[in-house]
């Protein structure tokens, strides 16, 4: 039997909001939290811009949940405090999502709760400000090395700080990773293994070594506006370059149906069904026809006919090839439905937050089919294809009931997720 | 640096390292482990306090060392027969 599968709970915190309420204003009000780059430091790089979360602090963070049990934000402190900003984002995150799903007042069984975190190489730029160190004098490393260099610090703090000893595991689908993690999730829930799941799109800390390899490869934008960092993220639009890189952490809690009505919780949304497939390339090019048949795959799993769908979360990052690929694909996949289905990318508001982007940006779906709009591309001026609904430089009040969100990543890897409004 | 001196480092990476003891909470005669640390903790404050003092000990010798004392004991051995 099919089960249904609820998102009873979000967390974020990212470069255009530190909690859900913040995040879904900007979104509205189309704000860009792309600016100059301030953690780069020495040697300089070619990379000058990005949407850094900025002025983060845990302790000041952790202060604003001051309502969840002591217990818990002691713990979170004591934990976290001394941990990579990847993970003090994935515990700001999490803290969220757990209160919006009630999980403090409501429990889950410890066995009975997972917890999946989306992307893999997430302690980078902990690493390189470790080198200089350790080149200097090995034996002044920190034995704390070992335990945050692997990703699995992740699951290791997180599962001791809500008690999850369910299953529990990193999964990696480069820009794809945080839709990847969502799709796990929800089999595990599927499957019987777990009621509900913490899935947790962790920041992607680059080091400048990390950034300065995107932009050698050539996939990196923010050349042409050098000067006006804000513009130069620009899906969809003939000016588009290249991706400029994002900070964010988002988490969801998936939850079967029956677990949350148990609970006496609604969920904010359902899932109603997500795919992944590969193209069978190790490349960084997209395929059209990889895009299509995950798209038209996540449509069949989700009983939904392409003309169903209101909305459209691209996964859109602002260059050339993967804009103008994506695009092919959806006109492919919604043919005449293509006039009325609503497409933004949320990329250009928080720029691309690699890992966690999946994870975001479906939270960003959610908020718009919660609150009734369409949040603006504002960097849109010459859209690529005049034939598709893209919305403009503001947001657009519309209804929307069930929304895709897409996300490619390098290596061939497909995915495409199916959203339903939630509330009944 | 006296044994004092040293003391007073133990304890400011001690206390970093462990945000729940306060300062009157850690004597000289008492081992880490009672202070709350685990062997995770305990390694982080050597280390750090080898890089105050600027001085490397073998884990071998460390491995002796039984209460805060000792731990002292040693690194002041240490510090002392060091030449920069």
């Amino acid at each position: 039997m099919q089960r249904r599968i609820m998102i009873t709970g979000m967390g974020v915190i990212s470069a255009i909001g530190q909690n859900i309420p913040e995040y879904g204003q900007s979104l509205r009000a189309g704000r860009c939290g792309i600016g100059t780059l301030k953690s780069v430091g020495e040697p300089a790089i070619s990379v000058t811009m990005g949407a850094e979360i900025g002025n983060f602090s845990l302790e000041t963070r952790l202060q604003q949940y001051a309502f969840l049990p002591e217990a818990l934000i002691q713990n979170a402190q004591q934990y976290a405090r001394r941990s990579p900003y990847a993970i003090q984002t994935s515990v700001v995150s999490a803290l969220e999502a757990w209160e919006n799903a009630q999980l403090h007042e409501n429990p889950i069984s410890p066995e009975r709760l997972g917890i999946v975190i989306a992307g893999n190489n997430l302690s980078q730029h902990y690493q390189y400000d470790n080198y200089p160190k350790f080149q200097q004098t090995p034996e002044y490393l920190s034995p704390r090395y070992p335990l945050h260099f692997m990703d699995t610090d992740q699951v290791g703090t997180l599962s001791e700080l809500f008690h999850i000893q369910g299953e529990g595991f990193t999964v990696g689908g480069a820009s794809a990773s945080g839709n990847v993690a969502i799709i796990k999730g929800y089999q595990l829930i599927q499957l019987g293994i777990v009621d509900a799941c913490l899935v947790v799109g962790a920041l992607a800390d680059l080091s400048p070594m990390e950034l300065q390899g995107f932009y050698n490869l050539g996939a990196m934008g923010g050349k042409r506006f050098v000067d006006e960092p804000e513009k130069a993220c620009r899906p969809f639009d003939k000016d588009h370059e290249g991706f400029i890189y994002g900070q964010a952490s988002g988490c969801m809690i998936l939850e079967s149906k029956e677990s949350a009505a148990r609970r006496g919780v609604q969920g904010v949304a359902e899932i109603l069904g997500g795919a992944m497939i590969l193209d069978g390339n190790r490349l960084t090019n997209p395929s059209e026809a990889g895009e299509i048949r995950v798209m038209e795959l996540a449509l069949t799993q989700a009983q939904i006919k392409a003309n169903e769908l209101d909305y459209l979360n691209a996964h859109g990052t602002s260059s050339p090839l993967g804009d103008e690929t994506e695009i092919k694909a959806i006109r492919q996949v919604f043919q005449d439905h293509l006039s009325r289905l609503w497409i933004n990318s949320t990329k250009g508001l928080t720029g691309h937050c690699l890992y966690s982007a999946g994870v975001v940006e479906a939270i960003a779906s959610i908020i718009q089919m919660q609150e009734g709009f369409v949040h603006p591309n504002i960097n849109l001026d010459n859209p690529i294809d005049r034939a598709c609904l893209f919305s403009g430089s503001v947001s657009a009040p519309e209804k929307i009931e069930i929304a895709m969100s897409n996300s490619f990543g390098f290596g061939g890897i497909n995915s495409s997720i199916i959203l339903k409004k939630g509330g009944e | 640096m006296t044994k004092n001196e040293i003391f007073q480092i133990v304890k400011k990476n001690t206390l970093e390292i462990l945000p729940k003891v306060s300062e009157d909470m850690i004597m000289i005669d008492q081992r880490l482990k009672d202070l709350g640390a685990n062997s995770i903790d305990r390694m982080d404050i050597v280390t750090q306090t080898m890089e105050d003092l600027a001085i490397k000990i073998p884990l071998v010798e460390l491995a002796q060392v039984e209460n805060i004392q000792e731990l002292v004991d040693l690194l002041y051995e240490k510090k002392n027969s060091s030449h920069p």
